[in-house]
């Protein structure tokens, strides 16, 4: 009977083989060859390279650059789950509500998620442009001197940060949408026969009964946010300077152009870390505030 | 039976696999990659097409435009190179380990004198260069009337300020530079930086640069003169975001004076904005009255042969179609540049009389590609943006990275 249930699970197990084998091709072996790689000179394509070994880790807490993009990349994650949340809620619980063209609207709020962020970098970029831009456009109409919106580094991160916040707000809309279809009714029309205030309501029963969702919606828009790549590319290529990069971008760049592939690969792994300690952070602090419905 | 059917079909299939082999040797397949954008890449591709019909080799044609050099150093990381491609300034710095010299070659003679160096090591050549990028300033002829400046009279950078001031007083942009890539700082730098580092015999740098030694003080002063030219208001409002297509326009309607784009602004100003576009070519000035005004003189479109090639006769026979004067002619006309074979004659319209009156002007290749280790660019752009931003401390802040990375690069 042993032998049959062995026999059994070890049928079962071989399964598991193709998906492991994948997973060693593609994610473990070039972790570990990216970890080898950040303790080299390695320029990215040369047959040659020197190990070095942790002179790039020594190299990267003194360079500002990378301090630069640590900060913005922060800012790229707190801000986008800050404004994608704040919004996704507001829209999702107005969106609950019964009115005509409902389904209208939360396709056109939903709309600019199906663009690929390259792109909507891109139609931006034609927003916020000093002679051709439609913003100035509109301040010219207004008799308001023209702006040069992307010049300033530290107006761009905040503008970047926004762009991406609207582009995929319509997700946490989704979720949150989802999220209020599930609690149950009776929980309000008790409200209801106690006389509980709309406010009260919201924040005591939607709000701890919709924890599930924000924690879905949260590490969603964190993880995203934290990792922002295309939309810096294409709005300011990480500039002026090195002003608005994320440590994604900042790898690219130092990798690519700057031809540093092992200490860009040092840049990656600590940023594969501080993702790794943020994401798990806030996921477990949203999971104790989960109810059971 | 059936066993004598499983062996006529298992020497049919062995049979067309030989046949097929064959027939691919006969006719390959070769895959070409070049850089850039616009007309010539256009000129190529239909040269390439031609060429399939000439011969019936068929050329997987490849232009990847901005990314061209992330997927070319991908490929080259991964050993696994285009037959032939387009080494955009590179041959030798980048390229040459990846390259087979072309010295056996039947174009190989007929190379100017004047870029075989670029193009070579160690005796080899590695590529079949099409043009000499031979460029200064460009400027517009109508706004230098205007204002009353007369470009022969430009000999150091002071005398080029004070021709932008005049520029300023008639309310046009002096110089136009669209820094959003970064690029056209970059091409600011490579510019400027010969005169204050080597163009000048008495005190040249040239060769300590050579042997890894960057001295950041020049480079600081060249920081400098770009951040003075944006307090001056001698730069376009938008310096820091405006493109490269901004500037082509700015200096092809008249609306600036000056920019820091090789001849194809001209060309491309001509051809897609103004085709009245009044605009000619200087030489770069000096920093000081003591020496002489020069050129930038470097590898323009050049292809050469991955050494590893499956199809060797098939790309050595691209190359030699790709030369004949007719061909090359056609790459040359579309860049605005001179030819770099001796049998090539091109007439470049309104550009040829800039590239005869100034034939005695000294030439200096590009300074990241002649003095600094590959991988250099970026820094330079970026640290250009900063400049234009006027960021606090940028002007320093740029010298002093170069210099780091010029270090790191170096393995100092």
């Amino acid at each position: 009977m042993l032998n049959a249930m062995q026999s059994k699970n070890r049928t079962i197990n071989l399964f598991y083989v193709p998906a492991l084998v994948l997973f060693a091709f593609f994610v473990v072996y070039p972790f570990v060859k990216g970890i080898y790689l950040s303790m080299t000179n390695w320029n990215g394509y040369s047959r040659s390279f020197k190990i070095i070994g942790l002179a790039n880790y020594k190299n990267l807490f003194a360079d500002k650059n990378v301090r630069r993009a640590f900060v913005n990349t922060l800012i790229y994650g707190a801000g986008s789950t800050v404004i994608q949340n704040l919004l996704g809620i507001l829209l999702a619980v107005l969106l609950n509500q019964k009115f005509r063209g409902r389904g209208f609207v939360r396709t056109v709020i939903y709309l600019p998620v199906m663009i690929a962020p390259l792109i909507m970098g891109y139609i931006m970029y034609f927003f916020f442009n000093y002679s051709r831009g439609a913003l100035n456009d509109i301040l010219k109409l207004l008799s308001l001197a023209p702006v040069d919106w992307l010049a300033d580094g530290n107006r761009s991160v905040w503008i970047l940060t926004l762009v991406n916040s609207l582009q995929f707000v319509g997700i946490s809309m989704v979720i949150y949408l989802a999220g209020l279809q599930n609690i149950p009714g009776v929980y309000y029309e008790a409200a209801d026969i106690d006389g509980i205030t709309p406010s009260k309501k919201f924040l005591f029963i939607t709000l701890p009964l919709l924890m599930p969702a924000i924690t879905s919606s949260v590490t969603l828009n964190l993880i995203g946010g934290l990792k922002l790549y295309d939309v810096i590319i294409a709005l300011t290529g990480g500039g002026p300077g090195y002003d608005t990069n994320s440590l994604s971008t900042l790898i690219y760049r130092y990798y690519f152009g700057g031809e540093r592939a092992g200490y860009a690969s040092a840049i990656g792994l600590v940023m594969f870390v501080f993702i790794m300690i943020v994401s798990n952070i806030v996921v477990r602090g949203l999971q104790k505030r989960q109810v059971e419905l | 039976m059936k066993k004598v059917f499983t062996v006529v079909i298992a020497v049919l299939m062995c049979a067309s696999v030989v046949f097929a082999q064959a027939a691919a040797e006969e006719n390959p397949t070769i895959s070409v990659w070049v850089s850039g954008a616009g007309s010539q890449v256009e000129v190529l591709k239909a040269a390439c097409e031609d060429f399939t019909a000439e011969t019936g080799i068929k050329v997987e044609f490849s232009a990847p435009g901005d990314t061209y050099e992330e997927m070319m150093k991908t490929k080259m990381a991964s050993n696994d190179l285009p037959d032939v491609f387009d080494t955009h300034g590179w041959a030798v710095v980048r390229y040459s380990d990846y390259l087979m010299p072309v010295n056996d070659m039947a174009f190989y003679k007929n190379i100017s004198s004047q870029i075989i160096p670029t193009v070579s090591k160690d005796g080899k050549t590695y590529v079949l260069p099409f043009d000499m990028d031979l460029t200064g300033i460009v400027y517009n002829v109508d706004v230098m009337n205007e204002a009353g400046v007369d470009v022969d009279k430009i000999k150091t950078w002071a005398d080029f300020e004070a021709a932008c001031e005049k520029i300023k007083a008639i309310g046009k942009t002096p110089v136009t530079l669209g820094g959003s890539s970064g690029v056209t700082v970059g091409w600011y730098y490579d510019r400027v930086a010969p005169s204050f580092y080597y163009t000048d015999e008495t005190n040249s740098k040239a060769a300590d640069l050579k042997s890894g030694k960057f001295d950041p003080k020049p480079w600081e002063e060249i920081s400098a003169m770009l951040d003075r030219w944006v307090s001056k208001g001698y730069l376009n409002a938008d310096c820091v975001t405006g493109d490269f297509m901004g500037d082509i326009t700015a200096i092809s309607t008249a609306k600036a004076g000056f920019d820091f784009i090789q001849n194809v602004a001209i060309t491309m100003g001509r051809a897609n904005v103004n085709p009245d576009g009044n605009m000619g070519m200087m030489p770069i000035p000096s920093k000081s009255a003591s020496d002489e005004p020069s050129l930038i003189s470097g590898e323009g479109v050049a292809l050469g042969i991955w050494k590893d090639t499956k199809h060797k006769a098939a790309a050595e026979k691209l190359l030699n179609y790709l030369a004949q004067p007719e061909v090359a002619a056609k790459v040359c006309t579309a860049t605005g540049n001179v030819p770099a074979l001796t049998n090539v004659k091109v007439d470049l319209g309104v550009l040829q009389q800039y590239i005869d009156k100034y034939s005695d002007v000294e030439a200096f290749n590009y300074f990241d590609r002649a003095y600094c280790p590959s991988g250099m660019w970026d820094v330079m752009c970026a640290t250009g943006q900063d400049v234009l931003a006027q960021k606090s401390g940028a002007v320093a802040e740029s010298a002093k990275q170069m210099k780091s990375t010029f270090d790191a690069l170096w393995g100092n």
